[in-house]
């Protein structure tokens, strides 16, 4: 394997954001010791190569901390544009900062601590605090294009999002542009407050021989609702990794996911779900359609711990193989050491169903408009609860 | 219309089909009778065009054309309808949806203009009030969670609302209550013209008290080994299969 991961650090971004001194030393610490890239003997890597990855040739992208004014349209709009911010003018009781400045709350509760993650301490070029005061209930959704284009470019972000008791929000991310040999590694940390709601709809499209690595960590406060629609449409490569604490009682969460794949596509969902309190309930759907020499992973894993009684936890991961040399590798993983809790998983992977299309079919509908019918109707209940417009209609137009 | 001659086929190198004739003309409608296993629902997947049926020998053409040559979808844009004996459940496809494009995918192949929505959603209400399914279930996705007679009966709407020249009907009154029964069978004789033709595959006399038959025909060991009246029908449920059996 070549480079070091110290070495890959380097040609990022030499002047880390102002992140608290702990979390960079932890990053630091982690960095070295672990000196390269891991490899497939690595459990959290066992399906993910990241030689392609170690051995990238990148340049920083140069990030511009303040943000051009955008005009009012009917969402809040927030685009980051190859290093460029532009930002919609913030409603009553929302908060939106640039300047990279992420305070710590909580940052002790973070264990999702990888490469990926410390990479992203020690490197983040920039990102978006965002804020939501107590009681406010924002109208309209806030909407966060990332667009980058050009080759071997590296782009980290840090991004935050607060939510203050019983705020609530609809959050929607975007990320498309083009290039080749480039690398992304953007992270969220979500804050949601007593009470709080928060709905997320995630689109990943984009372009290129692009590496993308995605972390969001959400913690959760008492009585919290927190859900993530991810839609991954034939990246290259993408790598997510999602850990939720639920910290107190009475959350829930919602996380569902999507993931078409083509060609050499390959597409990873690595899940983590801690049940820390009592009376919360956690629904995980994730929905795979690969075709050609496309692969998909999925790992979910839910942890219920001790105190933890009158968990409901609900896990499913279902996919579609369109061809002989797409490949899926999927694992669920329960740890339950409460006794009063109830918890399901299951992992079923499968071909178009043959008698499906036949009917189709004798309906006088062609093969391939028959088997697009099929793949949105395998995709509905994820797709359809998406509220996002926007990425609604991207989804038509790759769908249909 | 329909001319079936000495037609056999196999699935997975067992011959189901062994030499089957049959002659359909516009404005008929025939029934098919015959024991469990004798290969009638085998029929009907290689008259609609199942790609696991290997027909090694014989032909069918569908007013003049060879059927045989055709894809699936060619043949149902030519007029051939299959009300399936175990109608699918597909999650997520909604009935009215795919009955949309399956309409306007025929319309294209006539090379006519495609339906509005608005000429559309009132061939919905038309037709699912004809055949008696409630509107909720048209908009709902295919057969999911339907029964087993209201599926049978969305059978019957898709025909009522693709208006085939040809319809083979697998054992639709099957799982049928009488009224049901009355309502498909209604159906069926509603849409009766002298350009289209029916074939009705069934187990029961009772169905064809409702729809009257021109022909009966007994399916036997993949072969037709007895063709007579509607009176046929009667003398079958009075006496079994054996009888045939032994006069053969
Ligand atoms: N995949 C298969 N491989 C081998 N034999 C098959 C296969 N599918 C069906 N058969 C056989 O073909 C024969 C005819 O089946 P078919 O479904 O056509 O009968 P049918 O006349 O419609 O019966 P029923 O009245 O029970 O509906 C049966 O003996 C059945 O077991
Ligand atoms: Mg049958």
């Amino acid at each position: 394997m070549s480079g070091t991961l110290i070495d890959f650090c380097k040609q990022l971004n030499p002047t880390p954001l102002n992140l608290p001194e702990a979390l960079l030393k932890a990053a630091k610490d982690g960095i070295e010791f672990q000196h390269h890239f891991p490899t497939t003997r690595d459990e959290a890597w066992k399906y993910t190569r990241l030689g392609r990855v170690s051995a990238l040739k990148l340049s920083p992208v140069k990030i511009n901390p303040s943000a051009d004014p955008l005009p009012s349209s009917d969402s809040i709009d927030i685009i980051f544009e190859n290093g460029t911010w532009y930002c919609a003018q913030p409603t009553a009781g929302l908060h939106i900062d640039f300047s990279g400045d992420i305070d710590s709350i909580a940052w002790n509760a973070c264990t999702l601590q990888g490469h990926v993650q410390h990479i992203n301490a020690l490197t983040a070029q920039g990102g978006v605090a965002i804020r939501i005061d107590a009681n406010t209930k924002l109208i309209k959704p806030i909407r966060i294009i990332h667009r980058l284009n050009g080759e071997h470019t590296g782009l980290i972000l840090h991004h935050q999002f607060v939510l203050d008791n019983h705020a609530s929000a609809q959050l929607e991310v975007i990320f498309e542009g083009l290039g080749d040999d480039s690398y992304e590694n953007i992270l969220f940390d979500f804050f949601l407050g007593v009470g709080s709601t928060l709905h997320t709809d995630m689109l990943q499209q984009t372009k290129g021989t692009h590496y993308g690595f995605h972390t969001q960590r959400i913690y959760q406060r008492k009585d919290s609702t927190f859900a993530l629609q991810t839609i991954t449409a034939n990246t290259h490569f993408t790598r997510n990794e999602i850990e939720v604490f639920s910290q107190e009682e009475g959350t829930h969460t919602q996380l569902y996911g999507a993931f078409i794949g083509q060609e050499n596509n390959h597409i990873d969902n690595h899940t983590y779900v801690h049940h820390m309190a009592p009376n919360c309930t956690s629904d995980e759907n994730y929905k795979g359609v690969l075709s050609h020499k496309a692969t998909g992973v999925f790992n979910g894993k839910v942890k219920v711990y001790k105190d933890a009684q009158k968990i409901n936890a609900y896990q499913a991961n279902k996919n579609i193989l369109l061809s002989d040399q797409a490949t899926i590798n999927a694992k669920p993983e329960l740890e339950i050491y409460a006794d009063d809790v109830k918890c399901s998983h299951g992992s079923t992977t499968g071909q178009l169903d043959q008698q499906a299309l036949f009917f189709l079919r004798t309906r006088g509908i062609s093969e391939t408009k028959a088997i697009d019918m099929l793949i949105n109707g395998f995709l509905a209940e994820i797709v359809g609860a998406v509220k996002s417009s926007h990425i609604q209609e991207a989804l038509h137009t790759l769908l249909d | 219309m329909l001319k079936i001659d000495n037609l056999h086929a196999a699935i997975n190198g067992t011959e189901i089909l062994k030499g089957l004739t049959l002659e359909v003309k516009a404005g008929e409608v025939h029934a098919i009778m015959g024991p469990n296993g004798a290969g009638k629902s085998t029929l009907a997947s290689v008259i609609a065009g199942k790609e696991d049926y290997e027909v090694t020998s014989g032909t069918i053409t569908f007013e003049d054309k060879d059927l045989l040559e055709m894809s699936i979808e060619e043949r149902a844009r030519e007029g051939v309808f299959l009300a399936f004996q175990y109608p699918v459940e597909i999650p997520g496809v909604s009935n009215v949806n795919f009955l949309k494009t399956a309409i306007n995918e025929i319309r294209e192949h006539k090379g006519r203009p495609l339906i509005s929505a608005k000429d559309f959603l009132s061939l919905v209400k038309q037709k699912s009030s004809f055949v008696g399914l409630d509107t909720s279930l048209t908009s709902r996705s295919v057969n999911e969670g339907f029964s087993g007679g209201e599926k049978k009966r969305n059978e019957i709407f898709q025909m009522a609302m693709l208006e085939p020249k040809l319809a083979v009907l697998d054992e639709t009154d099957s799982g049928l209550d009488i009224d049901a029964l009355r309502i498909v069978a209604g159906g069926v004789n509603a849409l009766k013209s002298k350009d289209n033709a029916t074939l009705v595959i069934t187990h029961y006399q009772r169905l064809l008290d409702y729809i009257i038959p021109d022909f009966v025909h007994v399916l036997y060991d993949g072969k037709i080994v007895k063709t007579g009246g509607k009176e046929l029908a009667l003398e079958l449920e009075e006496k079994g299969y054996d009888w045939i059996k032994s006069a053969e």
